[in-house]
């Protein structure tokens, strides 16, 4: 047992009892905080595969940057406190989900399928296979290779190259810009009608959300005798 | 001679070997003790120097503002700290009765422990540094960005609703400044061609070890923006509104009193050491120098730095939030990205190796030519963009003046009518 494989064993367990945290309970705060938990994990995962750029690229986004958003939207929200973490979709949820790790364990994992319709009457001519095929297990090309000395400089030429990731980078860019836009056009400097507009705007959707609250004019209700009748035994 | 220069140096390899050679452990059970005994020194001088910082800062600061500071406990006032040390362990350690109590300990654990990371990539002399990451800067900045988190667990930890704003301003403070804070360490990542903080030091020491051209000649917009960011990133003053006594009660640490709010104290004092540690490494050239030993030079360096944060927090008011933001969004990242393009810019056309050259096809020069090219396009980009400020200000200044004249003078049209 290797230190890199003891290593591994703690990060894994680190992650996984974190993530299962995070999907079971009903304290939304925690739930942030042990995610925050499982990203330090992945970093130290990417630590394992001596890729110091991308552990502290992990820690920077994912911890400075979306946890805090996860968890200013857990605080902002009303009514975060009283959510059930339970809805009706859970059971058919739950097997998409067992199929989906069959599927993905099939695909990246140890195990291969082997299907043989040679003996098969009806198949065999239809799918036209004359030996035993194997399903499953991507040929992973770069296992087992060292990271070379100047992983920094090439992944930086590979954003800009045409033939590796600059359309990747390029939509990012272009994302990235949308959404600084969006945040500026948010942010802009309102005339004082405009804000009075708006503030016009969400108190009637207010009052029209109190409204909806009470109950209906013509809803079904009781005769105007049933009450008496009841309570004439 | 020598010994003086090397013996951080020596001592530190006289216990690696002794934990190799006399304990007999396996090289990595030695690796890994050695690496504790560093980490357990790192923290003892960050904690250490904290003690000292405090009263030196009151010290300063009072004569700033020409009074005398803490005299009475010692000679000189020197035992402050230890005054103080003594009050904050006997104050009573209070927790609110519905505060979330795992998230509201834990909370000044986390900052304590981020603060104190960025110790591990800071050079204190060659050869002697935590560890020598080839992502060093990028470290500094990932860990700077991980104790925003904490914030915000002592924010909500402490179930109240001051507590909760002070920390949704902190953060957005500190999230705001981290921005200019990345942009002007990129520059000087441009020029050195490498994150690793000792290739950065290395950048500005000529080949036989004397100090060559530092950073701060190169790159002196990109300096005064990470000074700034870095206060602010601190939350010290003039940017101290989240924590000051007359602002929303104490922020985030209203509810923590006793060896908790000495934790979030030595967090930040910690961090503002930090921070002069990083900026003298990135810009004054870290531990080079001529005569005295390496770590005493980078010691005076952080200093003086440091002396700069204390002289600004004795002389400048405070900042108000949405002054600070204006100052951020509006002035600092336009300033920083022009700066950005325009280094990169005079970096391509102005090359000092031959390769370089020959690559793109600039005019291949001498490095004090490049320097005084990039100090000249950097002080351009800050004049130009402190004069469109001024413009605006005054702008906006005028306006304001016109509407309280037009407002007056309808206030007496009314009153006259």
């Amino acid at each position: 047992m290797t230190l890199q494989q003891v290593i591994f064993i703690i990060l894994a367990i680190a992650v996984i009892g974190s993530a299962l945290f995070v999907v079971t309970t009903s304290n939304l705060f925690r739930g942030a905080l042990m995610l925050i938990v499982a990203f330090f994990g992945v970093a130290g995962f990417y630590v394992l595969l001596d890729n110091g750029l991308f552990a502290v690229a992990q820690v920077m986004i994912y911890i400075g940057a979306i946890s805090i958003l996860i968890i200013f939207s857990v605080m902002l929200t009303r009514g975060m406190q009283a959510m059930i973490p339970r809805n009706a979709q859970a059971g058919s949820v739950a097997i998409a989900a067992a199929l989906l790790f069959l599927i993905l364990l099939l695909a990246f994992g140890p195990f291969r399928l082997v299907v043989d319709l040679s003996g098969v009457p009806i198949l065999s001519a239809l799918f036209r296979t004359e030996s035993a095929r194997v399903l499953g297990g991507v040929p992973w090309q770069f296992a087992n290779r060292e990271v070379p000395e100047t992983y920094i400089a090439d992944f930086g030429r590979a954003l800009v190259d045409l033939n590796q990731f600059l359309l990747p980078f390029l939509l990012v860019a272009f994302l990235v810009d949308a959404v600084l836009a969006g945040a500026i056009y948010i942010a802009r400097q309102r005339k004082p009608a405009e804000v009075i507009a708006e503030r016009e705007a969400i108190a009637k959707e207010e009052a029209e959300e109190l409204a909806a609250l009470q109950p209906q004019p013509n809803a079904p209700t009781l005769p105007q005798g049933a009450i008496a009748s009841t309570a004439d035994h | 001679m020598d010994a003086i220069t090397n013996l951080l140096k020596i001592i530190s390899d006289f216990v690696a070997e002794l934990i190799r050679s006399v304990l007999g452990f396996s090289p990595l059970l030695a690796e890994l003790v050695t690496m504790g005994i560093a980490a357990v020194v790192l923290i003892t001088f960050a904690a250490l120097s904290f003690m000292g910082l405090t009263y030196v800062e009151r010290k300063v600061v009072a004569r700033i503002q020409d009074r005398l500071g803490p005299n009475q406990a010692g000679p000189f006032g020197l035992l402050q700290p230890l005054a103080d040390g003594i009050k904050m362990f006997t104050k009573e350690d209070t927790t609110p009765a519905t505060a979330d109590r795992w998230v509201y300990n834990a909370a000044p654990l986390v900052i304590a422990v981020f603060a104190l990371a960025t110790y591990a990539v800071i050079p204190f002399a060659p050869g002697v540094v935590g560890t020598n990451l080839n992502v060093g800067v990028f470290y500094v900045l990932a860990i700077g960005s991980g104790s925003i988190v904490a914030i915000l667990m002592a924010g909500w930890g402490s179930n109240n609703k001051y507590a909760l704003l002070g920390a949704f301003r902190t953060v957005a403070q500190l999230i705001g400044y981290e921005v200019p804070m990345l942009l002007n360490v990129l520059t000087v990542v441009l020029v050195t061609g490498s994150m690793s903080l000792i290739d950065i030091i290395n950048h500005q020491t000529l080949a036989d070890g004397n100090p060559g051209i530092p950073h701060i000649l190169m790159l002196p917009l990109p300096a005064l923006v990470f000074l700034i960011s870095g206060i602010a990133e601190t939350g010290r003053s003039p940017f101290d509104l989240l924590e000051a006594e007359s602002e929303i009660v104490a922020g985030f640490h209203t509810e923590y009193s006793g060896m908790k709010f000495a934790l979030f104290f030595l967090g930040e004092y910690v961090n503002a050491l930090a921070v002069s540690f990083v900026f003298s490494t990135l810009f004054l050239g870290g531990y080079a120098g001529p005569i005295l030993p390496p770590y005493v030079w980078i010691l005076l360096k952080a200093a003086l730095v440091f002396f700069v944060f204390m002289w600004l927090r004795g002389t400048l008011p405070r900042v108000r939030i949405d002054q600070m933001h204006a100052l951020n969004w509006k002035f600092l990242v336009p300033m920083s990205t022009v700066n950005l393009v325009l280094v990169m810019l005079v970096l391509k056309l102005f090359p000092t190796s031959e390769s370089a050259a020959q690559a793109f096809g600039g005019l291949l020069v001498t490095p004090w030519v490049q320097t005084i090219i990039l100090a000249a396009v950097n002080l351009g980009v800050l004049f130009t963009a402190l004069t469109l400020a001024a413009r605006a200000a005054r702008r906006f200044r005028q306006a304001e003046e016109e509407m309280i004249m037009r407002r007056r003078a309808a206030n007496l049209a009314a009153a006259k009518a």
